[in-house]
């Protein structure tokens, strides 16, 4: 903690909550005490009394969405157990949004307008330009593996599944390249999480993107999952996952997942504040801005 | 044998059959994917930087080295001869794992000997050493131009570049990382 940082915080929330009004948004607190507290494999949640804290707002907001409020944002703390590092905190700050009828695209245009309002509500050099990329492109350009046609030997030595293949060069040879602000989109499906799959093309992908400040994932935005049944069955399977990894499952939230097959089409965004603050203000981690 | 969150700066893995050096880490944590560590990794004996990435619950077996404080006593064409001044064992390291620093080796200067799977493999010189300037120019008088300086010769035959009015037979402090001067000493 420094007192700039806790003042940039500070200026940082009154900028994006008065976007977000002068936007069409409206603020909407939501319980961090939640019954299910997460659906993905990799998500570990800290159990509290009879729940557990939420590791994000989306299942809440989600139901909100399908009440029929169409503009909704949170800002707000989730925790997320064995996430340590100058990146990252077990308890965060997170913005969370969702816009009903916006496409990704739509979403792309309001984090650059965000991280710029943001940029200049704590005097920081605005970041730009700002590239727009497909996963298979940006995987391609730092390592030359086609991910479209390759397999997990293909991309990893190690031996292990495609998507831990997938992530290692990720982290290893792909993210450090990213040091323009990058919005970079079409996921493999095997990560959809949430997301709509689409299968148009050469090969499936979620419709998702994630965005880089600073050479730090800042944000991921999904078009959202608006099938039921199919939010019911990728529960099902991370919680096979998470068996097979010797994890306890998460609770299915039936409310939620109800929820899913009543909204419209909505794009969704979450984004580490703690991280916006400290890719903006040129920190080595989020520490100065947070008081722990 | 260690886990991915036992990983630290200056941690000794083995990787590949050869020893490395943890010299940086970071935690990260792809947002729908598993958490890695990802490393740079110095190879112990001859200095290459490898960056590696380990997923968290993956295990790294340990290094079997061992650091020894020892006196350097000589060297011939071959080797680095140095002694355990404890147990008075005497050890000869080659002299290609030594490197650059070689050049500030002086007789009973104590080193750190690295020794990988009972063998002495290199050669660690101190931080700091100390020498005597054995040839420079004079300084010149009324030259005080910040940060001018000269090249010198130390008692190793190395060379060093310092100030203008550092003169013969002075005692200098050289930084063995970087061959800098530092200051003169008194001696």
């Amino acid at each position: 903690m420094n007192p700039a940082g806790v003042r940039a915080r500070a200026q940082l929330l009154r900028a994006i909550r008065a976007w977000f009004a002068d936007h069409g948004y409206l603020e909407v607190p939501t319980a961090t005490l939640v019954p299910s507290p997460a659906m993905e494999e990799f998500l570990f949640p800290i159990a509290a009394g009879s729940g557990f804290l939420r590791t994000s707002p989306e299942f809440a907001l989600k139901r909100v969405i399908a009440a029929g409020l169409p503009r909704i944002y949170e800002i707000g703390p989730c925790f997320r157990d064995r996430e340590v590092g100058p990146w990252h905190a077990t308890e965060f700050t997170m913005l969370e949004w969702y816009r009903a009828g916006a496409a990704l695209s739509d979403l792309m245009d309001e984090v650059e307008a965000i991280v710029a309002i943001a940029a200049h509500a704590i005097d920081a050099k605005p970041p730009g330009p700002w590239r727009r990329v497909t996963v298979r492109t940006l995987f391609e350009e730092a390592t030359g593996v086609d991910l479209a046609v390759a397999s997990a030997t293909d991309i990893s030595s190690a031996e292990e599944g495609w998507d831990d293949a997938f992530f290692r060069r990720w982290v290893t040879d792909v993210e450090p390249g990213i040091t323009q602000p990058t919005l970079v989109y079409d996921w493999p499906a095997s990560q959809a999480a949430l997301a709509r799959i689409r299968d148009d093309g050469e090969w499936p992908v979620a419709c998702r993107f994630e965005a880089y400040v600073g050479g730090v994932e800042l944000a991921n935005a999904f078009l959202e999952l608006t099938d039921a049944t199919e939010q019911r069955r990728r529960f099902a399977s991370a919680n096979m996952a998470r068996a097979m990894a010797g994890e306890p499952p998460h609770p299915v939230d039936d409310a939620f997942v109800q929820a899913v097959g009543h909204m419209p089409r909505t794009a969704g965004i979450a984004m580490g504040l703690d991280r916006l603050i400290a890719a903006l203000s040129g920190w080595e981690s989020i520490a100065p801005g947070r008081v722990d | 044998m260690y886990q991915t969150a036992d990983i630290r700066k200056g941690l000794k893995v083995e990787i590949d059959g050869k020893p490395y050096t943890v010299v940086e880490f970071q935690f990260v944590k792809p947002g729908k994917g598993q958490a890695f560590t990802r490393t740079k990794l110095k190879n112990l004996i001859n200095g290459n930087v490898l960056d590696r990435t380990f997923k968290s619950g993956e295990s790294l077996a340990e290094a079997d080295v061992e650091d020894f404080q020892m006196q350097f006593l000589y060297a011939d064409d071959e080797a680095y001869h140095c002694m355990n001044m404890e147990t008075y064992d005497q050890v000869a390291v080659q002299k290609k794992t030594v490197g650059d620093a070689a050049k500030w080796l002086v007789e009973e200067m104590m080193v750190d000997v690295l020794f990988y799977k009972g063998n002495p493999v290199t050669v660690q010189l101190a931080n700091f050493v100390e020498l005597e300037i054995t040839y420079c120019e004079p300084g010149m008088k009324g030259n005080t131009a910040q940060g001018a300086t000269k090249p010198a010769t130390v008692s190793t035959g190395a060379q060093v570049n310092v100030p203008l009015f550092v003169e013969n037979g002075t005692w200098i402090k050289i930084d063995t990382r970087t061959g800098d001067y530092v200051e003169r000493v008194k001696k």
